[in-house]
């Protein structure tokens, strides 16, 4: 008598990649593995682990997607460590997820605003250029106004701008007085202001 | 015969840098083009043959130094010079753009005196903005 084979379960629908997908050596199954796990709590530690060492652009944008749809405290502070990398595509493609993270963001941004790394600051201007959040204008103007960095400030009033009005005139002002030598932000303030 | 002036790209996705970079060059005799990430810029060079390329690193969609890989890339194949102007003054930066194909790697702030200078420099004899 041969074997009976078992009836195989109905598939589910659209069934979860495993996190072992991730490994897969062609990138266009690790991209449809990060981008099928969204959802998936037990993948996100995978993910995160994934996302500095992925070097497919896609594929990294489809973790970093899948990240940011959790929008939790915990990721956002694991992906905000990477606005430090010396990995440019890197630091930007988590800027711009973080960006997306409304819900989690906001409670990384005192330690952003403070990082004593310039550059890490210029990049959480770039976040706060994006970000769908009440407080985004406020912290933008506080690096306006206090941070110590021209390149910091300049980011700041560049990312400030498209919603700026008369009652940020002042702000802008003051940050050109703070530095009266880089013609950069003096001319950038003036062309605010006309 | 008139020669025109150098064609000059800023590709940087802050805009108050383009508007600042696009001022100087221009009353400096350049003619500027701009792009606000690095796709465009080498959108913008497929069609234009441009003299010089300023371009910025942190940049949402593709970041400079792709961008300078790609505009030394056999697709684009540009032999115009690039110089890279970014805010990133970590020790291999420099290193990273000129691995890239940049001709010079300058960090923030970089005074408009010194900017107009290199710039005119690079483009030498290739057109009549100097």
């Amino acid at each position: 008598m041969g074997l009976v084979r078992r009836k195989p379960e109905p598939e589910a629908e659209h069934p979860k990649p495993s996190v072992e997908q991730l490994d897969d050596p062609d990138p266009e199954h690790r991209r449809q593995a990060a981008l099928g796990l969204e959802g998936v709590a037990e993948a996100v530690p995978a993910l995160l682990d994934r996302v500095a060492a992925e070097r497919e652009p896609q594929v990294r944008d489809a973790m970093l997607t899948t990240l940011a749809a959790v929008d939790s405290p915990a990721v956002a502070e694991a992906l905000a460590g990477h606005l430090a990398s010396d990995d440019a595509a890197l630091r930007t493609a988590v800027a711009e997820a973080l960006a997306t993270m409304p819900v989690s963001v906001p409670a990384i941004m005192p330690g952003l605003l403070t990082d004593p790394d310039h550059r890490v600051r210029v990049m959480t201007a770039m976040i706060l250029a994006d970000l769908p959040h009440p407080a985004s204008l406020m912290w933008l103007s506080d690096m306006i106004r206090d941070d110590p960095h021209p390149n910091v400030v300049a980011a700041a009033i560049d990312a400030l701008l498209p919603s700026a009005g008369p009652q940020h005139a002042e702000l802008l002002r003051g940050a050109a007085r703070r530095f009266p030598d880089d013609p950069f932000l003096r001319f950038t303030v003036d062309a605010a202001l006309r | 015969m008139t020669e025109s002036p150098p064609k000059v790209l800023v590709v940087d996705d802050a805009a108050t840098v383009r508007l600042y970079h696009s001022k100087l060059l221009g009353d400096a005799g350049f003619h500027v083009a701009e792009a606000a990430n690095g796709l465009e810029a080498v959108e913008a060079a497929l069609t234009t043959a441009f003299d010089l390329f300023l371009v910025d690193i942190n940049m949402p969609r593709m970041n400079g130094y792709t961008c300078v890989e790609t505009l030394r890339s056999e697709t684009v194949g540009t032999p115009a010079p690039v110089v890279m102007i970014s805010t990133e003054d970590r020790p291999g930066d420099a290193d990273r753009a000129y691995a890239a194909g940049a001709n010079l790697y300058l960090v923030k702030p970089v005074a408009a005196d010194r900017l107009v200078r290199v710039c005119r420099m690079l483009t030498a004899g290739r057109g009549d903005a100097a």
